[in-house]
């Protein structure tokens, strides 16, 4: 793909992805790992470290009792469990501001966790095996928007011309006047961060997963989640619901309106629940909104 | 003054002409304010759902989540407070949905239908709207004055 040379650049400026994160996720998804290995691994980061014991302490993760330090908490919630509080704690920093889209400080963020956990309660009532990519792809959907911020805002004029009087959607507009839209550019920003394969297809495609062919799940499931957090207006700007629907999502899931709307009411008690998973990152955010 | 933030799935309702409620960025939600301009009586409700019988427990806790509970809990809220039917002011806005939906996001307009239906059966009338289409909008309810003002993403701050 051909990027213009300043977005290129911004792309190469980004901070590199953090190494605890990357360490967590080699150990959780490795079945000879211990728990020891995974906690020293985690107690090395002390940021993410408070981060994860405010995380795993929210009703989300149901502990009976609450948890003071990373050992207890990787026994308690187990592997799976812990890479969720991970990503959450580590990635959360990436999240805290994308202008261009008209985003208040922790909406972005709080609509990355929407996405995350609606995936969670999309893939259970598919009965789709618990998938950890499903959670990591969910919060990274949108990555591409820290670096597109800079150039929507300068292109501002433009793109509204094309979404309100060409009927443009937004991820049209940001082709046709920045050469490439924020869910490709997110796919650039998961290559240069190597992440698997899977992950990266689902965040370049996360608007547009008609165009794969190889009938991973994952990509739509993030798709599904992420169009009805837009409908919700959960932590969206300007672009909120200036997307098109594609494919027959409904019936590629043998979904019925009855099972969209239980996905709602689920979605607003797990966004309750996980309020100190999206409170992590400050700002007027946390409302959920609809 | 008091600007009270009305969470999705949330109402409020108040006498204090110093309030003012606000409901952020409501996609296919629904917002239905309410005034009484003689008992100066207000409420807001951001709805999310048309239909409660999708789970009686949550219709229990959460009455706000649906038309069908929230719509008569706002209003009984409001007598409450001395509110009288005859004189109550209704305007509503939201009820988005995304472009080239599919039917399967048709919930903006379910919403919209539940409304209706349920103004229609208790003989109450819509005095201002702004529902539909696909932008998403910020709703406030003045106090003071009982003005409702809807905001568009992106547009100015206009009255209903």
């Amino acid at each position: 793909m051909k990027l213009n040379k300043r977005i290129l650049k911004s792309i190469r400026t980004l901070p590199p992805f953090p190494v605890t994160i990357q360490k967590v996720m080699a150990l959780a998804g490795d079945p000879d790992s211990s728990l020891t290995e995974l906690a020293a691994v985690i107690r090395l980061d002390q940021a993410i470290t408070a981060n994860i014991l405010r995380i795993c302490n929210s009703a989300y993760f149901g502990l009976r009792r609450p948890v003071d330090n990373v050992g207890d908490a990787i026994m308690h919630m187990g592997k799976k469990n812990v890479l969720r509080a991970v990503m959450a704690a580590g990635l959360s920093r990436y999240f805290r501001t994308a202008k261009g889209y008209d985003v208040k400080g922790g909406d972005l963020w709080e609509h990355a966790v929407a996405v995350a956990l609606m995936s969670q309660i999309c893939a259970a009532r598919l009965s789709v095996p618990d998938d950890p990519r499903l959670f990591t792809a969910g919060v990274l959907h949108d990555i591409g928007k820290m670096v597109m911020g800079e150039f929507v805002e300068e292109a501002w004029q433009k793109i509204r011309e094309l979404t309100e009087e060409k009927k443009y959607s937004f991820l049209e507009a940001e082709e046709e006047v920045i050469g490439v839209n924020h869910a490709v550019l997110g796919g650039e920003i998961a290559l240069i961060w190597k992440f698997p394969d899977e992950i990266l297809k689902a965040i370049a495609f996360h608007h547009r997963p008609d165009l794969l062919t190889d009938g991973d799940l994952v990509p739509w499931i993030v798709y599904l989640s992420n169009q009805v957090c837009h409908v919700m207006g959960i932590g969206v700007g300007t672009d909120a619901l200036a997307y098109r629907a594609v494919g027959d999502v409904a019936g590629r899931f043998q979904f019925k309106q009855r099972d969209l709307e239980d996905m709602m009411a689920r979605l607003h008690r797990s966004m309750q629940e996980a309020r100190e998973m999206v409170s992590i990152v400050s700002g007027p955010g946390g409302n959920g909104r609809g | 003054m008091a600007e009270h933030v009305i969470g999705i799935s949330d109402l409020k309702v108040t006498n204090n002409p110093a309030d003012s409620m606000v409901t952020y960025a409501l996609g296919s939600c629904i917002a239905v304010a309410v005034y009484d301009p003689e008992a100066k009586v207000g409420g807001l409700l951001h709805y999310m759902l048309p239909d409660s019988t999708l789970d009686a427990v949550k219709a229990k806790d959460t009455p706000a989540m649906f038309a069908d509970t929230g719509i008569p809990l706002l209003f009984k809220s409001c007598y409450k407070l001395g509110a009288d039917k005859k004189r109550m002011v209704v305007k509503v806005a939201g009820g988005a949905s995304i472009l080239d939906e599919s039917n399967f996001f048709r919930i903006g307009q379910k919403n919209i239908m539940a409304m209706r239906k349920l103004f229609w059966n208790n003989n109450v009338l819509i005095d201002a709207e702004d529902t539909g289409k696909n932008f998403n909008r910020t709703v406030k309810l003045d106090l003071a004055t009982g003005k409702v003002w809807v905001k568009r993403a992106g547009g100015p701050m206009e009255e209903l």
